[in-house]
């Protein structure tokens, strides 16, 4: 019988099992599988109650509409959108936010958990009900429209195709259908078709309404894992929030707290102030009164003394009473002419003392303001963030004071003139930085920033020196020198103060790399940098300059050919009657009737022979170059050391290789002179253009006829320092140096 | 033309060799060494022809002047033929040092009694190469010629009067201006006969002066302490002055100190190889 089942072929067997493999397959993790049931239930329970939420309040008294009223109140409450006067309730009862606080942490902490997920989902929708119910007000509107309709597409759509695709699954178990009803949304047999109550509906086969069925549950799965995904980013930025308004509160507490005491403690002082000064006017009236009371009695004393004697003398004898009462008379005279203080020296009532409370009305003013912010803390300056002409400048604050803007101080730090201040300048900025403009290039400046509020300026921050970037170097295109596979780049500065470094960078001009690759050679201390090349390319070469604050902008370009061997003469070197021409490379000596009287010896400057040195690159490689000569030309051209006996001739020294060419009754004369010592060499056919190889490799220097690639003398010389070209006219005349030409193959041989 | 190996030696990667065969041109059996590069086992290389001087065998330029090292480096097959027909059985041959046997002074000699033989010159210029051509790996296109004394001046008329022929000269203290000098007189009349116009046809003085043809790069060494420069034998000077007058190319140096040795030869060998190569190897 199993064996039967197995084999049959029915469509009914196979589906279900299709359908089975299929959800398998594509959600893997288990728990995703039991999540989605679980869903579905919940959600349906949700449109329960969100149906519920729209009654009018109190209509539904169950205790899920209150809970979930309890909840969106709670919610509303947390985020702080109500007005003014429910934000005070929520202070006066300090349960409150307690509560929230204690509650809500937890469903932040286990949201990994599927089931803690669900509720998430559920306080999400909650709070896109409460929009509906018009408590909120928070949020982008788009945002809770998303959430609203995510909300009801979980409890609608999702729940809606559960039941319609997944009941069939279950039908299966017991028999086998091979059609499905469209219009009863069932799977039926086929002989149902027929006759049953599904003769006039429309009718598919299984097969395709399960690919359908498949179809949709695949899209609608999609959907949901978006919703979950959106959901969870949603609940993390609740949860952030959250955080943020603890904070907040938590911080106005204290604010209120410090505030409160200090206007209480305030109060008790006055309090003990005024009741002293009562007690001490008290006093003093009561003892004024007392003293003025004894004196009162006194006096009374002394009337009735008075009345006593003079009843006394009236029953005395006449010549008794006569002689009293002139006595009498006297003192009752005195006596009454004594005033009799009657007045109240005290006030029985009391004085209007009108109390001050002036300073606590302030401080009950200053309750709601914040105090004035502590000194921010400026950064230092971060690397590579100046300018020539900017620096951003970067500062924070410790705490998170209140503050509406900054003022930025600035001004150049120059030691040269310590006891002049410098103009300060002031910017006023809301943000935490200030890019600032208009800065002169490779200078320090001192920088401190004050943070502003109602309550008044921080205290200064500490000055923090900041350094613009250097201006462009300039490149010395005249003093450039190459060779095939190098050049050496000279360069001002630029900037009257020291630099740090300088970059070279090069990019290929031509060939199929241009003009994107360029190559940087960095941390150069110097102005002048020796790059490698390679041969044969032309070369776009820049300089910057660099300080702590950063790289300046690109120098002005040089080009650079490595082709052949590229140099300069050097004017220092260059004997006074020679001229070099305009180009550089033409030298000349003119026609002179009186010769002049020979210039002083000198260390750099030919004064002997008429000679000028070239500045050949300082690469010990192969290098060529060439003269064009007259050919009854009286000349001498080589190579020296740098350091050879300016007052000696060429070649008349171990320093100097050279070939002098005289002209004399018309014989050519050929030296190849060295030390004074030249071999005897007989050449047939006068060179017009002389080529000089000079092979460090091999140690050698070789001349050549250029025009018909004849070989004429080859020096071996042990070169242990540099060498440079030398040229030398003992007449007057000119010759033409080319270089920059690539070596001519038959000179290698 | 059968060639017949007599010697076979390796030498600075290569082999030095010396054939016999049957001449032509000479009637008699000649020996002439060639030297083959180590770069001659895979690729056809320039020639070099040497001519010796007075006296001289095959022998003398492949056993004292160590050209080879210099040869190997630039890949060149150097042939150094003998300097005359050898036992011809000519009345006269072997009387003098400096003629018959061991003068040849490559020229075709017009005497009776010399002209069977003694055609040298057509055989360094002509029967030679076509040999070498033809059983040596050798470009045919890229030849070079150089000797030394009676050799120098071998040299200097072989690519004097075939201007094309030979890429590259140079000369050992060649003999410049034989008709002007003893050595010269005593051969070119002696195979030439008495008929001085003839002469000039094998001087390289008088070849310059009529020079037409491709650019010529001559190197000259000469010895400063060479008797026979003082004996006026060579007559350089003659050379030079025709050369700076038709503006031939000529380096020439003169070489304090020197004599006529191959042991002046052997000094400057190395100098005149790589002159050759800088043509052959271009």
């Amino acid at each position: 019988m199993e064996e039967e089942a197995g084999e049959e072929p029915g469509l009914d067997r196979s589906s279900p099992r299709d359908f089975y493999f299929y959800h398998t397959d594509l959600y893997d993790p288990e728990d995703r599988l039991q999540i989605f049931p679980k869903q579905n239930v919940r959600t349906r329970r949700e449109v329960v109650q969100a149906e519920r939420s729209h009654e009018p309040r109190g209509a539904g008294d169950g205790k899920v509409q209150r809970d979930l009223q309890e909840e969106v109140d709670e919610l509303v409450h947390l985020y702080g959108l109500e007005d003014d006067h429910e934000l005070g309730d929520e202070f006066v009862d300090e349960n409150l936010p307690r509560m929230g606080a204690s509650e809500y942490p937890p469903h932040m902490m286990k949201r990994t958990e599927p089931a803690r997920e669900q509720r998430d989902w559920r306080l999400t929708g909650e709070v896109a009900e409460a929009e509906d119910l018009g408590l909120g007000g928070w949020g982008s509107a788009g945002q809770c429209q998303d959430l609203r309709e995510a909300y009801r597409y979980a409890h609608g759509r999702a729940s809606e195709e559960y039941e319609c695709y997944v009941i069939p699954e279950e039908e299966d178990e017991e028999e086998a259908v091979d059609v499905f009803c469209v219009t009863c949304k069932t799977p039926i047999r086929a002989f149902q078709k027929v006759f049953d109550e599904h003769k006039e509906h429309e009718v598919i086969p299984l097969n395709k309404a399960l690919e359908s069925a498949k179809d949709e549950i695949h899209k609608n799965m999609y959907k949901l894992e978006k919703q979950i995904l959106e959901m969870e980013n949603f609940a993390n930025h609740l949860e952030e929030v959250f955080i943020t308004v603890e904070e907040n509160f938590g911080k106005q507490e204290q604010n209120f707290e410090s505030h409160y005491n200090e206007i209480l403690e305030t109060l008790a002082q006055k309090y003990e102030e005024k009741i002293q000064a009562l007690g001490e006017k008290k006093k003093e009236k009561l003892e004024a009164l007392y003293g003025q009371l004894i004196s009162c009695g006194e006096n009374l004393d002394t009337c009735k003394e008075l009345m006593e004697t003079i009843e006394e003398m009236c029953h005395q004898e006449k010549v008794d009473f006569m002689k009293d009462a002139v006595l009498m008379a006297d003192r009752l005279g005195k006596f009454l002419k004594t005033k009799t203080d009657v007045e109240i020296s005290a006030q029985p009532d009391f004085e209007d003392q009108t109390l001050d409370f002036s300073d606590v009305e302030q401080l009950m003013g200053s309750i709601n303001a914040v105090p004035a912010p502590s000194a921010p803390v400026i950064n230092p300056q971060a690397p590579n963030s100046a300018t020539g002409s900017s620096v951003r400048v970067c500062w924070s604050l410790y705490s998170d004071d209140t503050v509406e803007r900054y003022q930025l101080c600035y001004r150049p730090v120059r030691d040269s003139s310590p006891g002049k201040d410098q103009a300060e300048f002031t910017v006023t900025v809301k943000e935490t930085y200030c890019s600032v403009m208009k800065l002169v290039p490779n200078t320090q400046y001192e920088f401190w920033v004050t943070a502003h509020n109602r309550a008044g300026p921080s205290p200064p921050s500490e000055r923090a020196v900041y350094m613009t970037a250097p201006s462009p170097p300039i490149i010395k295109t005249q003093e450039i020198r190459s060779c095939e596979e190098a050049a050496l780049i000279c360069w001002e500065s630029g900037n009257l103060n020291p630099v740090d470094s300088y970059t070279v960078e090069l990019t290929r001009a031509e060939g199929p790399e241009a003009p994107g690759v360029t190559e940087s050679v960095v941390g150069i201390p110097t102005c002048e940098s020796l790059v490698q090349l390679q041969p044969g390319q032309s070369y776009l070469i820049y300089v910057r300059a660099l300080n702590m604050g950063g790289p300046s902008a690109r120098s002005r370009p040089a080009t650079v050919h490595t082709t052949g061997s590229y140099f300069h003469l050097n004017k220092h070197t260059c004997h006074p009657w020679l001229t070099v021409s305009e180009d550089g490379f033409t030298i000349v000596r003119s026609q002179r009737k009186t010769p002049e009287r020979e210039p002083p010896p000198s260390d750099t400057r030919f004064t002997r022979c008429v000679a000028v040195m070239g500045n050949l690159i300082p690469v010990r490689g192969r290098h060529y170059w060439e003269v064009e000569v007259d050919e009854r030309l009286d000349y001498t051209v080589g190579v020296a050391f740098e350091d050879v006996p300016k007052q000696e001739d060429l070649g008349a020294n171990s320093l100097s290789w050279c070939m002098r060419h005289t002209f004399a009754s018309s014989r050519h004369k050929y030296e190849f002179l060295h030390n004074r010592t030249t071999p005897d060499i007989r050449i047939t056919v006068p060179p017009k253009k002389i080529g000089i190889l000079l092979d460090y490799e091999n140690s050698k220097l070789s001349f050549f006829n250029v025009d018909i690639s004849q070989h004429l003398y080859t020096f071996k010389c042990q070169l242990h320092q540099l060498v440079h070209p030398c040229f030398s006219l003992e007449k007057p005349g000119c010759l033409k140096i080319h270089n920059g030409i690539s070596m001519p193959k038959h000179v290698t041989f | 033309m059968a060639l017949k190996q007599i010697s076979s030696n390796k030498c600075f990667g290569g082999l030095q060799k010396v054939f016999e065969h049957d001449s032509v041109e000479l009637n008699c059996k000649m020996k002439f060494a060639v030297y083959l590069p180590p770069k001659a086992e895979t690729g056809k290389c320039p020639a070099l022809y040497w001519l010796s001087g007075l006296t001289c065998t095959e022998q003398n330029f492949i056993s004292k002047s160590g050209y080879q090292q210099a040869a190997s480096e630039h890949g060149l097959v150097v042939i150094a033929p003998d300097t005359s027909p050898r036992g011809c059985n000519i009345k006269g041959e072997d009387d003098s040092w400096d003629f018959g046997t061991g003068a040849g002074f490559y020229v075709d000699a017009t005497e009776d009694l010399w002209k069977t033989n003694y055609r040298m010159y057509s055989y360094v210029t002509e029967e030679l190469p076509q040999l070498i051509n033809a059983n040596f790996p050798v470009d045919p296109q890229r030849m070079s010629i150089f000797g030394h004394s009676m050799g120098g001046h071998g040299a200097l008329i072989c690519a004097l009067k075939n201007p094309g022929k030979y890429k590259s000269v140079s000369a050992f203290a060649p003999i410049c201006n034989p008709v002007l000098c003893p050595w010269g007189k005593k051969a070119f009349g002696g195979y030439l006969g008495t008929d001085q116009s003839k002469w000039k046809a094998y001087d390289a003085t008088h070849l310059v002066k009529s020079y037409q043809g491709s650019q010529l790069d001559i190197l000259i060494d000469q010895g400063k302490d060479d008797q026979f420069l003082s004996d006026g034998q060579l007559l350089p000077d003659n050379f030079i002055a025709a050369c700076t007058e038709k503006k031939i190319p000529v380096v020439f140096r003169l070489q304090e100190g020197y004599d006529h040795s191959y042991y002046f030869i052997a000094t400057f060998i190395t100098d005149h190889i790589r002159h050759h190569a800088k043509y052959l190897n271009a």
